[in-house]
């Protein structure tokens, strides 16, 4: 579709930043239309990258799990990583891929708690928090 | 009961504890004010001895959803404790906890006129002005850690009063709200909750009063540069005043400069005079474990703000902001600072 979501997204957000907002006759009415812009401008930077950035962490959180699987001594532990390494996307549908996100973050964050727990070293989790932070981070107009 | 008798039912109100019988509210508009109150900036006129007086008047009324649960009689004493001491603190003027007069619950302070709030949305908000705003900014900030809490009435303000553990009571108070609130799991968060535990701060060097939310946006300055009110006293409690300083400048409110705090002036510079007004030896590294709670703080609240916009109790589109792109922001900065950037 041209033009994109994001495209239309980003130029209503200007138009309403820069020339609607301002006839706006209260000072509170102005500063929520500012702050609707923003949301449009972060909105259609999501528009593009949101499959993406879940998909990404998805990838990266199951290649983890298959990494670290084998040297986790708990048992319950250990058959969850290895199960939810070989699991797969059902569709690349935004409320899927969250739902994934979601099951691999919980597993995440056991996984990650474990090596604390044993002293082990947590730097490839923290590789994996790094880049899943980087790819979620925002950029507002200046 | 509708808005739409606000102004007469705000006049009886006003001219019943300010003893005035003729006062008048004219001029009552709605402006932006965070998130956990209604704010609204109105006229007061009314005759004393002869003479007829405007006055512009601040009402805080409590949402029907707050983000998080705060009491506007802390804030409210908060106001009336800091302004008695010569802090640049609007007069507060009426706290009315009931919900019979205007719904809700709400306080009325003096409005702080012809001044304005640095966004964070701005990437330059004080221009030139910076420097000069940045000094006092700290220079306050100092001295809210120096005043004595029992002598300036605050003693009995929700808070930990043992130094050494005031820490763990503010992480126990977050951990609690990331709990209740999030909507999906928060590896970030939750790795940052166990590294503040596994590496506890030294004792507080004293029990301050912690103003909670002290940064950009909360407070106002004039076009010649002066602070002018301190505001968003709603998260006050007792505590470590490091909290305070660790939550100024954290980098969300630096305006895309780390090296420059609040966007003001150098960390160096705003350190050694927040040392100077406060009377406290900086430990540094305690400060640097403040800094790290003041991120994770911030989730918490973002992630409060995102679990009160997605459930639909409160769609104030700066909730959305909130639990978006400051989450984000937090999620970011802690990855790096306890990952290695």
């Amino acid at each position: 579709m041209k033009p994109e979501a994001d495209q239309i997204l980003m130029f209503s957000g200007l138009k309403l930043a820069a020339e609607y907002a301002p006839q706006i006759p209260t000072q509170y009415g102005q500063g929520m239309a500012q702050v609707v812009a923003a949301l449009m401008f972060m909105s259609a930077q999501e528009y593009d990258r949101a499959a993406d950035i879940r998909a990404s962490e998805n990838v990266d959180m199951r290649a983890l799990f298959k990494l670290l699987a084998p040297q986790i001594a708990d048992a319950d532990l250990r058959r969850d990583l290895e199960a939810a390494a070989a699991s797969r996307e059902e569709s690349l549908r935004i409320s899927s891929l969250n739902a994934s996100n979601e099951h691999l973050r919980k597993i995440l964050i056991r996984l990650h708690a474990h090596l604390d727990e044993t002293g082990a070293d947590t730097r490839p989790v923290w590789d994996v928090l790094k880049a899943m932070a980087a790819r979620r981070t925002l950029t507002l107009p200046g | 009961m509708s808005d739409d008798n606000l102004i007469e039912r705000l006049e009886t109100y006003l001219s019943n504890v300010m003893g005035i019988p003729d006062l008048e509210v004219a001029n009552l508009s709605r402006i932006p004010g965070g998130a956990s109150r209604e704010t609204y900036r109105f006229r007061a006129r009314y005759n004393r001895s002869g003479a007829e007086i405007e006055r512009g008047l601040i009402l805080r009324r409590d949402q029907t959803t707050s983000l998080i649960e705060t009491e506007r009689a802390t804030e409210f004493r908060a106001y009336r404790a800091f302004h008695a001491l010569g802090l640049p603190v609007p007069e507060p003027i009426a706290l009315e906890e009931g919900s019979e007069i205007l719904d809700r619950p709400f306080f009325v302070m003096e409005e702080i006129e012809n001044c304005q709030v640095g966004s964070i949305l701005s990437p330059d908000p004080y221009g030139p002005l910076r420097e000069k705003i940045g000094r006092q900014f700290f220079a306050n900030l100092g001295r809210i850690a120096r005043a004595d809490v029992d002598e300036v009435g605050l003693g009995d303000l929700e808070g930990e009063r043992d130094p050494a553990k005031c820490w763990l009571h503010e992480v126990d108070r977050w951990e609690k709200v990331i709990d209740e609130d999030e909507r999906e799991p928060q590896p970030i968060a939750r790795a940052a909750l166990r590294w503040l535990r596994r590496n506890p701060p030294p004792p507080a060097p004293k029990i301050s009063v912690v103003h909670g939310d002290y940064r950009t946006g909360n407070f106002l300055y004039d076009t010649d540069g002066n602070m002018r009110a301190i505001l968003d006293w709603e998260m006050a409690h007792l505590g470590n005043p490091l909290e305070d300083l660790g939550w100024a400048i954290d980098p969300l409110w630096s305006h895309g400069d780390p090296s420059r705090p609040a966007g003001t002036i150098p960390r160096e510079e705003a350190l050694s005079i927040w040392q100077k007004e406060s009377g406290i030896k900086l430990d540094t590294a305690a400060l640097a474990w403040w800094e790290i709670f003041a991120s994770l703080k911030g989730l918490a609240i973002w992630i409060s703000a995102a679990r009160e916009y997605a459930d639909g109790r409160n769609t104030d589109p700066v909730n959305a902001f909130s639990g978006w792109y400051c989450l984000a922001f937090h999620n970011k900065i802690l990855a790096d600072r306890l990952g290695g950037a």
